[in-house]
């Protein structure tokens, strides 16, 4: 359990847009594919996947279909829009140059200081 | 779009629980487990339907049902709170459904609003146009794209066994076009058939048709008998044409003689235009002045100081209808006002006792704004009921108001719950809503949820106690306006009824005989004629006398005509215009008059002597003041041998008390009397050859049967029509004043009511709120006495600070309604003292109620509530 780490504030939404951007998804598959590319580190509270899909759905960045499960039951599927395409890539870039910031900052030196 | 959502939600646990399962769980621990990891469904629901931004319906839905749920919970507030809702709304929807139908609706003709209506303006007075002057306007105006004149005539129908009189007019051909309206069957008058000698045709009344013609077409091209006269009917118009609102059942063309188109002496048409496109009224009024000057110079006799005034159509029919009806709207909106005011008190009474709901809804995650949405809604739903209710009540009262309303106000019959009086009805009930909804609302939304349940059973909260005294202030403040207003018409009326008419109407019957048609066409036949009907009915038993009179007294129009004393020069400028009324030797004795100078006519007095007259008070008073008017002269009525400066005299012989001939409630104008035998002959047709029957019985039985039979056996094919008694003619004339006052009381009386329960209701409450205070004050020693005084001064308090509001506020109101009122000033000090002691008398009561309840309080129990 203690190798797992809380999920940052405001990163949940871009995982789950990157998620779907592999391919068509359901709320359970998005849960799954995030674990596994995380190699399991990463808990995701249930509870609050779902509230974040709707949110995305409404903001126009995925959206949904009924389909059928592996498992031969009706399921709901999400997929990524051109807009939530153009937020994704935004978000990620937002986030690499932050992670590069942060990471050049706990990486200084006390000399250089 | 729920139930999508539990299917997603339920897909993924099971899922889960299925992998679980794969894992090597039990299956049942697996449910449980992924139950677990899913975390609470219902919030992850909530926070769903949160992302998703609930449809802004759904949750209005959602809304209104919880406000239904919470007015079920408290019936008796939802009961006082509906019908009272619903007195404001069915009031204001029924008076609404009658000015919509009396001044709202447009006339029905092609384009009102360039119609206009013109009448001649000779000194302050609004005469019909002369046959003259419309000829000549007719010809030289540029303005108008087609003008009209028509004068109205009353129409002995042969349709059925008994003769039937109808109300009709004279129109000249172009009266259709400017209207603008084509008839439903046939067609209308050709300018041939508007020439005299042309054989007479007619068109009629939709209603006409249908009632009396059996709606037969084939009547069209068929000949009746109207005014003994053979007519064509050539068309029929369409229900609801009646463009002068004078409930014409049938239209002759006028067909002017060539005389009568140079006729300027004698006014009495209506006369419309319908304005060219891209002229205004006002440039139509400039040109009709340019004219008026260019006659006043060619007619100088007639046209001197005469002018045009011309107005749009629609204010000259429904002016008059606009002050009595607005002031009524007014009332029952100022009605509405006190029902929300009423209501809206209530709601923040029920919000002290429901701030730990709200409060509890508010811990839970309701934002302030979902708060006062739901409050909202609750009143939306109080707001709806109250409406549906009412309109139920409106419809009801539409039908007493066109049933009872004053039969004189034109369109009021069609006064009926339509759509716009529905959406009307909608619009007042959601408007109130959020009258009475918004205050409580806005208050409870944002109260601070530490100080509510801090608060417990202490009174805390002053401002809103403030704002309640504040809507009782202003409850009582619009109760004492419409008081006032009630008050001053009902000593108007009081005062009406007891003026004195001027003559015995005990026992008076009258009724009106025109004796239409070629065989009465010589003036001495119909005179003759009259005379065997008096004879006739002065020999019915049980009738004392009988007498003819041209106009009886409150029968209304008349003619008048200008009178020239004898001496002064002929100048139009001298003249004193009086009604001229041709009465029968009889007349005078038959209805009472009282004789104050001089004698009575004779059965002597015919052509051959000397011509006399008998004059009114205030005739004599206008004539020759401060003078004995008995053997004075005046010219009128006619011209000697000589042409039209050549005076015929008349000679006063008798001053009679004034007669209240327009009403009780009308002042009197000078008025002068010609024996029938002396009549000259042009007035003959200048009143249009009927006369009102007027007999005096021994007793109060009306012989109606008798009259009748006997006119038809000395006149066959005239009917006597409009035969009533004289004391139904004075309230007949009264109906109208009689109609805004009892409205208006009952509209006063309700706001009397509901602004001594907004007292009630306030006092009450602060009674019960201060228990606590209260019995510290007993228990310290107050005297039973000291705390009723101190409620009854708060109570007091209040109705006096709105009574002074309302008293300035009704001041100013009362003005506007000096025209409706007689024998009082809009101020009448007496009815105001009088409406602020019922007020406060009223407002004393509702609040020693809850004073006496404050004494009741028992300290022990009080100071144990805590």
């Amino acid at each position: 359990m203690d190798k797992q780490m809380e999920l940052l504030q405001g990163t949940l939404d871009m995982l789950i847009l990157k998620a779907v951007s592999l391919g068509p998804l359901h709320g359970y598959g998005v849960l799954l594919r995030i674990q596994q590319i995380s190699k399991d580190r990463l808990e995701i509270q249930q509870g609050s996947l779902y509230p974040a899909l709707y949110r995305l759905e409404h903001q126009g960045w995925i959206t949904s279909e009924w389909g059928e499960s592996e498992n031969k039951r009706k399921a709901k599927y999400y997929r990524l829009t051109a807009a939530g395409k153009r937020k994704l890539q935004t978000e990620a870039e937002k986030w690499n140059r932050m992670a590069d910031v942060i990471a050049g900052i706990l990486g200084a030196n006390p000399e250089e200081a | 779009m729920e139930s999508e959502m539990d299917a997603e939600l339920h897909f993924h646990i099971e899922t889960l629980a299925q992998d679980l399962v794969r894992q090597g769980v039990s299956s049942e621990e697996a449910f449980r487990r992924a139950r677990l990891e899913f975390g609470a469904l219902e919030q992850a629901k909530a926070e769903c339907r949160e992302a998703r931004g609930v449809n802004f319906l759904d949750e209005l839905l959602q809304d209104l049902r919880y406000g239904w749920r919470v007015l079920r919970k408290a019936p008796a507030f939802a009961l006082v709170a509906v019908l009272t809702l619903a007195l404001g709304i069915g009031a204001n929807t029924a008076i609404f459904s009658v000015v919509n139908a009396v001044l709202l609706r447009p006339l029905a003709v092609s384009d009102p609003v360039r119609l206009v209506y013109l009448q001649e303006e000779w000194r302050d007075m609004f005469p019909g146009f002369a046959v003259g002057n419309f000829a000549e306007v007719k010809k030289q105006n540029a303005s108008f794209a087609d003008l009209c004149a028509s004068h109205n005539g009353g129409f002995n129908l042969e349709t059925q066994d008994v003769p039937e009189r109808v109300d009709g007019e004279y129109v000249t051909s172009s009266y259709f076009s400017t209207f603008g309206l084509r008839p439903i069957a046939g067609r209308v008058f050709t300018p041939d058939e508007d020439q005299p000698g042309h054989p007479r045709v007619a068109l009629v009344s939709e209603r006409l048709w249908r009632t009396r013609l059996r709606a037969d077409l084939s009547i069209v091209g068929r000949q009746i008998r109207i005014n003994g006269v053979p007519t064509t009917i050539v068309g029929v118009m369409p229900k609801s044409f009646d463009p002068l609102l004078s409930n014409t059942a049938l239209w002759i063309p006028a067909a002017f003689t060539p005389a009568e188109i140079v006729d300027f002496d004698n006014h009495y048409l209506n006369v419309v235009g319908r304005l060219r496109p891209g002229i205004s009224l006002t440039q139509a009024q400039s040109e009709l002045r340019v004219i008026a000057e260019r006659l006043a110079v060619e007619h100088p006799i007639d046209n001197k100081d005469r002018g045009f005034q011309a107005r749009s159509l629609t204010t000259a029919l429904l002016g008059d209808q606009r002050l009595s009806l607005r002031m009524i709207l007014a009332a029952v909106g100022f009605l509405l006002l006190i029902v929300c005011a009423n209501i809206a008190n209530l709601q923040l009474a029920r919000a002290r006792t429901r701030q730990k709901e709200i409060a509890l809804r508010a811990a839970l995650g309701a934002s302030p704004n979902r708060i006062v949405r739901q409050l909202l809604a609750e009143n939306v739903v109080l707001g709806l009921a109250g409406g549906v209710v009412g309109v139920l009540f409106a419809y009801w009262a539409v039908d007493w108001i066109v049933a009872h309303g004053p039969a004189e106000m034109p369109r009021l019959d069609q006064s009926r719950l339509d759509a716009s009086t529905l959406v009307f009805a909608s619009a007042i009930a959601l408007l109130s809503s959020f009258l009475f909804g918004l205050a409580p609302a806005v208050r409870s939304g944002s109260a601070k949820l530490s100080e509510v349940f801090k608060s417990a059973s202490v009174a805390v909260a002053g401002s809103r106690d403030r704002f309640r005294s504040f809507l009782v202030v202003a409850e009582v403040a619009l109760a004492l306006v419409l008081m006032a207003c009630a008050g001053l018409l009902i000593r108007s009326a009081l005062f009406v009824s007891h003026v004195d008419p001027g003559f015995d109407t005990s026992n008076v019957i009258v009724g009106r005989v025109g004796l239409a048609g070629p065989d009465y066409r010589d003036p001495a036949v119909g005179r003759q004629t009259f005379e065997r009907m008096i004879a006739a009915a002065a020999a019915l038993p049980g009738v004392e006398s009988a007498a003819v009179v041209s106009r009886a007294p409150l029968a209304g129009l008349g003619n008048s005509n200008g009178l020239l004393a004898e001496g002064a020069a002929f100048d139009p400028s001298n003249l004193v215009d009086a009604r001229l009324q041709i009465v029968s030797p009889s007349y005078l004795s038959t209805a009472r008059l009282q004789l104050k100078l001089g004698r009575d006519f004779t059965p002597q007095d015919t052509r051959e002597r000397v011509l006399v007259t008998i004059i009114n008070e205030t005739l004599a008073r206008a004539m020759w003041p401060g003078e004995n008017p008995i053997g004075k002269r005046f010219a009128c009525c006619e011209s000697g041998p000589k042409g039209r400066l050549d005076p015929v005299w008349h000679e006063v012989v008798g001053v009679v008390g004034d007669v209240r001939a327009w009403g009780l409630d009308h002042d009197v104008k000078p008025e002068f009397y010609i024996p029938i035998a002396q009549m000259p002959p042009s007035a003959w047709d200048w009143i249009g050859r009927t006369m009102d029957l007027e007999v005096r019985t021994r007793a109060s039985a009306a012989p109606v049967r008798e009259l009748q039979s006997m006119v038809a056996s000395i006149a066959p094919a005239v009917p006597i029509y409009h035969l009533s008694t004289m004391q139904q003619k004075i309230s007949g004339t009264l109906e109208r004043s009689h109609f805004d006052t009892y409205l208006l009381a009952l509209f006063a009386g309700s706001a009397l009511l509901l602004s001594s329960l907004g007292v009630y209701g306030v006092l009450s409450y602060m009674v019960a709120q201060r228990t606590r205070d209260i019995g510290i004050r007993i228990a310290l020693g107050a005297s039973r006495a000291q705390i009723i005084k101190d409620v009854l001064a708060f109570g007091m308090s209040l109705a006096g600070i709105g009574l002074v509001l309302g008293v300035s506020g009704a001041l100013a109101a009362t003005r506007l309604l000096a025209s409706l009122l007689y024998g009082v000033r809009p101020a009448d000090i007496i009815t105001f003292l009088s409406v602020s002691l019922i007020l406060l008398a009223v407002a004393l009561i509702a609040s020693y109620l809850p004073a006496r309840r404050a004494t009741r309080v028992d300290p022990i129990v009080a100071l144990r509530y805590e």
